[in-house]
């Protein structure tokens, strides 16, 4: 269970948003939304324990992750995985060398262990023989998704995504909603921030609940499925 | 996922390619310095070349008797200073006097040799100081048998000295090399360190403190340095004990090759090497500092 309480943040400043309760309970698949410039990016920050908020804190299974000890917030950032809206910085890189470092932080991946989930991983979010590809060469999209399926060479028990949906584009959206309601399945937790929802997971997923500027939806389980193709 | 990532050997995780040219950059470096610091230290500087120049002579009495001679050399090459102690009879002392001035043979006219026998002392190297060639010239000169020592007080004090800013100035220009070589590195680690930023800012999101790669990074600067001077050096004693053999006049200057055996040789190459993993890791250290404060 990831809890933010009374979170607040001052940027530029003003308050941008003050007294937030957020609770994201685990084995699920979460969905913020929120307008642009609203902090959706910054939440995420800050629920990963990159980002110190200016008021309230963050509880990790009941641990404090800003107040509590250091090494619990190094363990807690080890076991997330994140995939950012922008990669400027991995341009120089090929997809390869994304999954290389990712085994890297995450310890433990033997290099043939690694080279065979990485195939596979490739081929999961359409990408197949795409690892010797330079990630400057590559689409918005096709930079999210190879991200993505780095991210979880790690197994990472809590994957944040930051504009993946809307930025890995609608042909990509039956293969996320799949793959979010998967990982839910074996126990992970997925928290999304995006500007807005699609219509058919909105409606599978129902009200969502207001905090603040941000609406949070949680995105059914296997159970609950809607009849017919999401997206 | 519960494992502790291991972060040994970063770099060549994450940049093979620019290490690998920078690994043999250093290594050929390393090959240089190794041949350097192996011939200063079997050298002396310059104290080989002034030892092998450098002979202190006890002319002895005129009547002292070869088998006295000898008897004295034999002493006198026990003294601790002392290389090698040669007795030259009268004979051989009237042989080399007109090897140096032929034409003067007119001198032994009457049949008797003018010349008396001597001893020719020669210092090790290690030991050609004014010290202890008083005390070698001090311990020949007590002697009955000796008439003279000429040892070349009054100039030898200044031929050491100037022997001594020469060692100074070859060591000094080692030093230098080191010097460069640190900087570079140093220029180099914060290249990397640069270049690497991003994957840094990666891991560090992931739960990996800044402290612990700077850490594991240095640690593994220092280990590749050791290694590589340590192979470098022996690299360029094999290639110096092989010329050293080739081309046995270099004997004169730089020493016999079965001194880079000596346990203080291979004692002076570890610390070298030890010298360089320290340098390697503070490169490494100081690299990630300034890159990360974005100093030069």
């Amino acid at each position: 269970m990831i809890e933010g309480f009374r979170l607040g943040v001052y940027s530029r400043g003003t308050t941008l948003w003050d007294g937030l309760d957020f609770a994201f309970g685990d084995a699920a698949a979460w969905f913020v939304t929120g307008p642009p410039s609203s902090g959706k990016t910054l939440l995420l920050s800050i629920l990963r324990g990159e980002r110190r908020p200016d008021a309230g804190d963050v509880l990790v299974s009941g641990e404090s992750l800003y107040r509590g000890n250091a090494a619990l917030a190094r363990a807690w950032r080890a076991s997330c995985g994140y995939i950012p809206e922008q990669t400027v910085a991995d341009a120089r890189l090929t997809v390869g060398d994304l999954f290389r470092r990712s085994a890297l932080a995450g310890g433990g991946v033997r290099e043939s262990e690694r080279k065979e989930r990485t195939d596979r991983l490739l081929g999961m979010v359409g990408l197949q023989g795409a690892s010797a590809w330079r990630i400057s060469e590559l689409s918005i999209s096709e930079r999210l998704r190879a991200c993505l399926a780095a991210e979880l060479l790690r197994g990472p028990k809590v994957l944040f995504c930051d504009g993946l949906v809307a930025g890995a584009g609608v042909p990509s959206w039956e293969m996320l909603w799949g793959l979010f309601r998967a990982l839910a399945r074996e126990g992970n937790t997925v928290i999304l921030a995006e500007r807005r929802i699609p219509e058919r997971w909105a409606l599978a997923s129902g009200d969502p609940c207001p905090v603040g500027p941000f609406r949070v939806y949680r995105l059914p389980g296997p159970a609950a499925e809607p009849k017919g193709e999401p997206g | 996922m519960s494992e502790r990532p291991s972060l040994w050997w970063i770099d060549w995780r994450l940049s093979p390619g620019s290490l690998v040219r920078e690994t043999i950059g250093r290594f050929l470096l390393f090959c240089l310095l190794g041949f350097g610091l192996l011939s200063l230290l079997l050298s002396g500087g310059v104290s080989r070349i002034l030892a092998d120049r450098y002979a202190i002579t006890a002319v002895l009495r005129a009547e002292v008797p070869s088998g006295e001679g000898e008897g004295l050399a034999r002493k006198a090459a026990a003294l601790p200073p002392v290389r090698s102690a040669t007795y030259r009879d009268p004979e051989a002392a009237w042989k080399e006097f007109l090897r140096a001035y032929p034409g003067l043979d007119p001198l032994r006219g009457t049949g008797e040799n003018p010349l008396p026998g001597y001893i020719e002392i020669r210092i090790r190297p290690d030991r050609l100081t004014v010290e202890d060639v008083e005390l070698v010239a001090s311990a020949l000169g007590a002697v009955s048998q000796v008439e003279q020592v000429l040892a070349g007080e009054d100039w030898l004090p200044r031929l050491l000295r100037a022997g001594r800013l020469a060692s100074w100035a070859c060591w000094g220009i080692f030093g230098a090399f080191l010097a460069g070589f640190f900087l570079v590195g140093r220029l180099q680690e914060r290249a990397r360190a640069v270049a690497l930023a991003g994957d840094f800012a990666f891991l560090a999101e992931r739960g990996i403190s800044a402290g612990r790669l700077a850490f594991l990074r240095a640690a593994g600067a220092a280990l590749a340095g050791f290694l590589l001077a340590a192979v470098g050096t022996a690299a360029s004693g094999g290639v110096l004990f092989l010329s050293l053999r080739k081309f046995p006049f270099l004997e004169r200057v730089v020493g016999s090759p079965a001194d880079l055996l000596l346990p203080r040789t291979i004692a002076s190459a570890v610390l070298f090497s030890i010298g360089v993993a320290m340098l390697c890791g503070a490169a490494s250290l100081l690299g990630w500092s300034s890159a990360r404060s974005g100093r030069k």
